[in-house]
């Protein structure tokens, strides 16, 4: 790797020695590259003075009185002073020069490889052999667009995919057409991201982090192995074929990775796998962080963060303002905050203009983000000295100091933050780049036309008035047609024509400044040029009572007109507030989580579902999230100080409900529908703790959930049981920890693909299904022994043979034929059910959590509680499809006769808030007895998921997860009134009243303010691809097309 | 005398005591031959609220007299009726299902089951009566909980098909029906395109869909268009009989005429505001039928008297920072607003047992029992216009009805006896029977 970077760094550096700053070495390099010249050799010393102006070294000094000396391509010195005898001076009176400004990612357009090679990775998403300057690094019309922003550098990142490739940190200028382009640093970096596929695997985002994974994994397989056969070549026969996807994974081990997220969420999964694979990495993110950022913060991450913003939301119609949710209002209000709060939160930020709808808008951006708080240095330090550390550049970039690149930004107008501020100059590794020519404001202003004006006589003079690059003819009321301004200098050229004056067809007039006024000629359509003169135009006593044109404004008086406009802004609303948000932001989130205090509910009815039963008049105490005591209010005891106390007359407490079947929170994607087995996908990775739905199952007494993975496939992803903590600030904080780990399969029309298109993936029968279980148990035995073999070896033993690689895939399926992760599977009629449960006969130590749905499992009820599953059931539902028509509502009910551990789930988010009720129905349906049937969505989900010695019941030592109800719950009349999930009261009914105040008033602002357009005054339109923020946000749930979507 | 009787009502009901058969396999009910009193009865009249210990008469399926405590029935000289003491017992309405697409399918993912949605946006001309099954096995499961009558709506496009009022027992489907024609569907477009048929009457947001009204225009002025020509023929038809027959015409014809409803299915408000002026301003007889958003067009529902058929308690709120129970208080609020309305479920027809849930869940948030009851039994029957024959426990109504031990919105309650139209139907279902299979499977098992 080495090697090759040296080799890479010759031809790549043409003027810029990075290796040493000794001329000679700079010759030597120079003398080494490049083609022959055709003729004598030019030289340019390359040696500059910029004399005059202020110099701000770095972010964080003060602009200070300073000579920069450039001399061939780098920073010689900086220092009062004159200039050096022999350098030519650059003459810098009232400009202000700053460090030239560091893109740190730019997304380069770098061809896809060529998919029949035989060295490619399998998926097209993972091509880390690309690199950035196998593509056209940073395209020219970029190239000018950053340089006016004042940036002088950026790193090119190849665009697209999982595992992108390396970026490469180039020169923004413009090479000469025998050079290259001048690249500071190749494998600046390696780019990873979560994109998905249209078309194939992966194409959710856990299917995304698992080929991420997975590949990260082979990479280092990959070098241990070639590190065994460059040990012992006799190896080299067993050894993986040669490849350059997994070669470059092994070569990229120690470069930092990139990870392109595109929310916050992703930011915090793509940084868990870069942890894993102990790869130090930075963020590029979307500028939502703020929305979750004491997770982002405690990541300790550097951020890249677009200064993009989102347009307010479209409130057109008061429809279309009933549809924006709060939290699309709050996203958009509090978007310019986010450094600001990054930075208080103590986050390294940088700043990058990809993903703006347009660069130009980047400063206007920046000044934005500064009204909300961020300073003058903090910004700097955004585009300069934190992209170069980031960069690993920052001994060539970021700074004005002696060794430095020459890559220096002249400002005119103020500080390069500064309202009127105006890029002049910038200069790349030396080289001058003009972005804007001082304006010569001899031109500007109202002119009287004396001479030479060709429209024949005229009562009064015609009046030119120019204004920057705008230039209005008019004679009296008649405006004349103007096209083709141009202005050089102190030169002006233009067309005019006015028909109705007289002038028919174009007129070409060209102006310069003399002393006396504007000289110039005008070339007439027939030919003639006639010498113009013009003076200044007397300034109009009262430019107000002038005559008005048609568009309003006074003809003479156009420019002064516009100058009163922009003197005198709109005036700008007041910044965001900057107040703590609530986590998750929304209506009902938390801004701080609430204590697990003391709490006892007394004199309630307690639904145990222990063997005490059904408890009148008992009492409930909990303490640091546990419960204290559960039973008669005589034996309650003492009750530690500063408990709340509940009166519970006439109300009813449960254990907190759990969902053995949910599809809440799974963000991108419920299915990875990109291949038939997909084990090594984790709903872990993607657990979405801002949807809505947690808070409203809380509502519902919910405490914890079983998310399990769709059902496309025959075996789909590991499930995740995870407790209803909403409010927490990290993901994971939901995870449910002791809980059985599990793993969704399915069975029957769906894995079948049999309520689709139909097709070629297997399997398309139940034969089908069984055979591909039966394969991947097969290969995962078969696996598992290799491993094992080779952990059981000595260490240096294993140094002398190949290492086994590591399958994401069969180490899961590995779990479950072992018994350490429980199958929950999908299955409808009974053949498909015995089928499961003759393969499981013959594994004895696999273990089926659960058969899920299981709508004929009360045909083969025997067979079930023989293979020692569960059966988590719907209530009632059937009909729906071929495979239920036999669904019966006694189905809970016989299988709990038969002794099966039987639940009750949603597989709904919106059943999930009624779990109650709907377990309510095995008593209707199938008379079991009330307090058996709430153990159906309490103490029983709560031992299928293996969380039972937690939760799941109202004990005395288990988790304080708790939900109290208005009436008898198995009844339509319960109301839950609040909940608390570990001892932490999460919903109450008071809460939830002051919450609806809140939102109307929060929503009422906002509203109002996205009305007046926000301060940008730009209003976003329904499907604008830009508002990729809330894509993952359903705004209408169907709950239908979700349990499609999960596949129930 | 009675006791005697009793034991033949019983007698008569173990006709249907067959074990091991399928649904559909099962006998309608027999005919009302001989007047049947049930006695000593809580009745739940919803017309007139609760007569304890009251009793009630019906033949020829139709209910003779409705007497509280202490009245006796002034049954026909000479008649010979089945008396049934109900020992106090329930006795309630048959509930009705309103928008349903009961016994048009069957299963909902089998396209060769499903008879909901002709060709074309405009197909006033299908009934949904023609294409009923009455060997559904949804009739059997759905009166279970106690619902014994349905509005069947076809589905799909901007003018899918007519209405019809059915009971849920009878051998063809002249005896299921109770009017054929109550009214034409009309799937009013919302703004943002996509709001056509279930999608609308599922109450789903539709806007967003980056359609800039023109489609919505186009469509409403379709239906608009298709009224207009119907009514052109209808003048013309009735001055000159030989013009010739369009059966799309004729089928708009009673509901141009007022005799017949249109249900405009809509959820959200441009949506229900711009139907009902479109209703209103062609005459027509509207009721909306979704109305999510009904409660912010209460004015306009108020004053031209439209009713609102909520479709389902049970659904998530619209919007991220809505109520969680938005849903669960609509019927609520829009009683609080002035508004007529009736509970429907709003699903998949296999789903049509759990009516009377959606309005128990609309009673306990805030509705209460009578209004939520009502809400299930005469306000649908009224909204949808089979209220002359169903929906209370009133003289001159069907007798369709259903004996329980306690309230149908509570799910402790057994509902052990009703009647269709006067005739004792058999409450067994495939579903009873195949759990009475299996259990008997599992006693074989056990050796016995």
């Amino acid at each position: 790797m080495l090697a090759r970077m040296r080799w890479s760094l010759a031809p790549s550096v043409r003027s810029v020695p990075l290796a040493s700053l000794a001329p000679f070495a700079l010759t030597a390099l120079l003398a080494a590259q490049g083609p022959p010249h055709n003729g004598p050799r030019p030289v340019d010393p390359g040696w500059f003075a910029f004399t005059g102006g202020k110099v701000v070294r770095a972010a964080g000094q003060a602009a200070a009185e300073a000579t920069v000396v450039v001399r061939d391509g780098r920073i010689v010195a900086v220092e009062p002073g004159g200039p050096p005898p022999g350098a030519t001076v650059v003459d810098c009176a009232g400009l202000v020069l700053y460090p030239g400004l560091i893109e740190p990612w730019y997304p380069s357009d770098v061809p896809a490889l060529d998919p029949a090679r035989s060295d490619q990775h399998w998926n097209p998403m993972v091509q880390p052999q690309r690199d950035a300057r196998d593509g056209a690094l940073v395209a020219a019309a970029d190239r000018e667009a950053l340089r006016k922003l004042g940036f002088a550098l950026a790193a090119a990142v190849p665009s697209g995919g999982i595992l992108k490739g390396t970026a490469a940190v180039v020169l923004l200028d413009e090479p000469a057409a025998t050079a290259p382009v001048r690249v500071v640093r190749d494998r600046a970096f390696a780019a990873a991201s979560l994109q998905t596929s249209r078309d194939g695997y992966p194409d959710s985002e856990m299917g995304a982090i698992a080929l991420l994974r997975q590949s990260l994994a082979d990479g280092q397989w990959f070098d241990r192995c070639r590190a065994a056969v460059a040990k012992d070549p006799a190896l080299a026969g067993r050894a993986p074929q040669p490849s350059a996807a997994l070669q470059a994974l092994a070569d990229q081990r120690t470069l930092p990775l990139w990870c392109d997220a595109q929310d916050e969420l992703q930011a915090l999964r793509l940084l868990a796998v870069a942890a894993e694979f102990e790869r130090p990495a930075v963020v590029v993110g979307s500028g939502m962080e703020f929305r979750r950022l004491a997770a982002i913060a405690a990541t300790k991450a550097a951020f890249v963060v677009p200064l993009a913003f989102p347009d307010a939301p479209d409130v057109a119609t008061a429809a279309a303002a009933e549809r924006t949710s709060l939290r699309q209002l709050q996203s958009w209000e509090q978007a310019p905050t986010n450094s600001k709060r990054l930075l208080d939160a103590g986050v390294t930020v940088a700043w990058t203009t990809a993903r703006l709808r347009d660069r130009k808008d980047f400063l206007a951006n920046v000044r934005e983000a500064m009204a909300c708080g961020v300073t003058a240095d903090e910004a700097l330090a955004a585009l300069t000295t934190v992209p170069a550390r980031l960069l690993g550049i920052d001994a060539h970039a970021g700074s004005l100091a002696a060794g430095q690149l020459a890559n220096l930004v002249l400002v005119a107008g103020g500080g390069l933050f500064d309202e009127k501020a105006e890029v002049r100059e910038v200069w790349v590794g030396g080289v001058r780049h003009v972005v804007a020519r001082p304006k010569d404001e001899g031109l500007d202003g109202a002119w009287a036309w004396r001479d030479g004006w060709p429209g024949g006589e005229a009562a009064t003079p015609p009046v030119v008035t120019i204004d920057g690059d705008k230039l209005t003819c008019a004679l009296g009321d008649a405006k004349l047609t103007v096209a083709a301004v141009q202005r050089d200098g102190t030169t002006l050229t233009c067309r005019l024509a006015g028909k109705e004056i007289g002038m028919d067809g174009e007129h070409w007039l060209r102006l310069f400044v003399a002393s006396d006024g504007l000289r110039g000629a005008v070339t007439t359509p027939d030919g003639r040029t006639v010498a113009v003169r013009c003076e200044r135009a007397p300034k109009p006593a009262d430019a107000a009572e002038a005559p008005k044109d048609g568009d309003g404004k006074t003809a003479d008086a156009d420019g002064k007109a516009k100058g009163k406009d922009a003197a005198k802004p709109a005036r700008k609303p007041a910044p965001p507030s900057l107040d703590p948000l609530p986590t998750p932001l929304g209506g009902y989130g938390f801004v701080a989580l609430p204590d697990a205090a003391p709490f006892a509910i007394v004199g309630a009815t307690l639904w145990t579902v222990e063997a005490a039963g059904i408890v009148r008049d008992g009492a409930l105490v909990a303490q640091d999230g546990r419960i204290l005591y559960a039973g008669p209010r005589a034996g309650m005891p003492p009750l530690p100080p500063g408990t709340t106390t509940i009166d519970g007359k006439g109300l009813h407490v449960t254990p907190g409900l759990i969902d053995c079947h949910s599809h809440t929170g799974i963000r991108r994607g419920v299915n990875e529908s990109g291949q038939a087995v997909t084990a090594e996908v984790r709903i872990a990775d993607v657990l979405d703790p801002d949807d809505v739905s947690w808070y409203r199952q809380l509502a519902g007494g919910v405490t914890a959930v079983n998310q399990l993975h769709g059902s496309a496939n025959a075996i789909g992803g590991q499930s995740q049981t995870t407790k209803v903590r909403y409010g927490v600030a990290n993901p994971e904080d939901m995870h449910l920890h002791g809980a059985q780990p599990g793993m969704k399969w399915a069975l029957g029309e769906n894995p079948r693909g049999a309520n689709g298109p139909g097709g070629g993936r297997y399997p398309q029968t139940r034969m089908g299904v069984e055979a591909l279980i039966r394969d991947r148990i097969a290969a995962a035995i078969a696996w598992r022994r290799e491993q094992d073999a080779y952990e059981a070896l000595v260490p240096f033993r294993r140094a002398a043979v190949l290492p086994p690689r590591r399958d994401l895939e069969l180490e899961a399926m590995a779990e479950i034929v072992g018994g350490r992760r429980w199958i929950h599977c999908h299955s409808y009629r009974q053949d498909e059910i015995f089928m499961l449960c003759q393969l499981k006969a013959e594994h004895g130590a696999m273990r089926i959590g659960t058969f899920q749905h299981v709508l004929e499992g009360y045909k083969v009820a025997d067979a079930i509680a023989k293979a020692g599953a569960g059966a988590s059931s719907f209530s009632d539902w059937w009909g729906y499809k071929f495979e239920v028509f036999d669904a019966i509502a006694d189905n809970a009910a016989i299988l709990h006769e038969q002794g099966v551990l039987v639940s009750i789930n949603s597989d709904s988010d919106e059943h999930a808030r009624r779990l109650n009720t709907e377990a309510a129905k095995a008593v209707k349906y199938g008379r079991v007895a009330p307090h058996e049937a709430l153990m159906f969505v309490t103490a029983n989900p709560a031992k299928q998921l293996g969380v039972f010695a937690q939760t799941g019941s109202l004990t005395a030592g288990k988790d304080a997860d708790v939900a109290l109800w208005s009436a008898d719950p198995l009844s339509y009349d319960a109301i839950c009134t609040a909940t608390w999930v570990d001892g932490r009261q999460l919903f109450s009914l008071a809460r939830d009243a002051e919450c609806r105040v809140r939102i109307l008033q929060e929503r009422t602002r906002l509203l109002q303010r996205a009305a007046a357009g926000g301060a940008k005054g730009r209003t976003a339109k329904a499907g604008d691809p830009k508002d990729a923020y809330w894509a993952a946000e359903d705004l209408t749930e169907d709950y239908c097309c979700r349990n499609l979507m999960g596949g129930r | 005398m009675h006791l005697l009787r009793t034991s033949c009502a019983l007698a008569a009901l173990s006709v249907f005591a067959l074990k091991g058969l399928a649904q559909d396999l099962l006998h309608k009910g027999a005919p009302q031959q001989a007047p049947v009193v049930l006695r000593n009865a809580s009745l739940h009249t919803v017309s007139s609220g609760v007569l304890l210990g009251g009793t009630l008469w019906f033949q020829d399926g139709v209910l003779r007299g409705v007497h509280p405590a202490g009245e006796e029935p002034k049954l026909p000289d000479g008649a010979q009726p089945v008396v049934v003491d109900l020992q106090g017992k329930h006795v309630f309405p048959g509930m009705v299902a309103v928008g349903s697409q009961l016994g048009l399918v069957e299963i909902g993912s089998v396209r060769q089951t499903v008879d909901t949605d002709e060709v074309g946006e405009l197909s006033p001309e299908a009934l949904a009566l023609v294409a009923v099954n009455p060997d559904t096995t949804g009739f059997p499961v759905t009166r279970q909980n106690g619902v014994l009558a349905s509005v069947l709506f076809p589905t799909g496009g901007l003018l899918p098909g007519r209405a019809s009022a059915i009971e849920l027992d009878g051998w063809t489907n002249a005896e299921l029906s109770v009017v054929a024609d109550v009214g034409v569907v009309v799937g009013w477009p919302a703004r943002g395109g996509g709001g056509f048929g279930r999608r609308g009457m599922r109450g789903t947001a539709t806007g967003g869909g980056g359609d800039d009204g023109e489609a919505t225009k186009k469509a409403r002025q379709r239906i608009d268009d298709a009224f207009a020509a119907a009514r052109s023929w209808l003048d013309a038809y009735v001055a000159d009989a030989t013009i010739p027959i369009d059966v799309r015409h004729q089928a708009l014809v009673s509901a141009l005429r007022g005799e017949a409803r249109v249900f405009l299915l809509a959820s959200e408000q441009e949506q229900i505001e711009s139907a009902v002026r479109w209703a209103v301003g062609r005459g027509l007889r509207a009721v909306v039928v979704g109305g999510r958003d009904a409660v912010a067009c209460a004015d306009l529902l108020r004053r031209h008297a439209v009713p609102v058929v909520v479709t389902g308690v049970h659904r998530l709120p619209t919007r991220d920072d809505a109520a969680y129970d938005e849903a669960f208080t609509l019927p609520k609020r829009l009683q609080d607003a002035g508004v007529r309305f009736c509970i429907a479920c709003g699903g998949e027809p296999s789903n049509e047992r759990n009516l009377p849930y959606h309005a128990a869940t609309a009673a306990a948030f805030g509705l209460g029992r009578d209004r939520a009851l009502a809400a299930v039994t005469l306000d649908a029957a009224e909204i949808a216009g089979v209220g002359e024959q169903l929906g209370s426990l009133s003289v001159g109504k069907h007798a369709t009805l259903f004996v329980a031990d306690g309230h149908p919105f509570d799910l402790s309650t057994r509902i052990e006896q009703a009647y269709v139209r006067g005739r004792a139907i058999d409450l067994r279902s495939k579903h009873s029977e195949l759990a009475a299979k299996y259990r008997a499977r599992y006693r074989q098992l056990r050796g016995k």
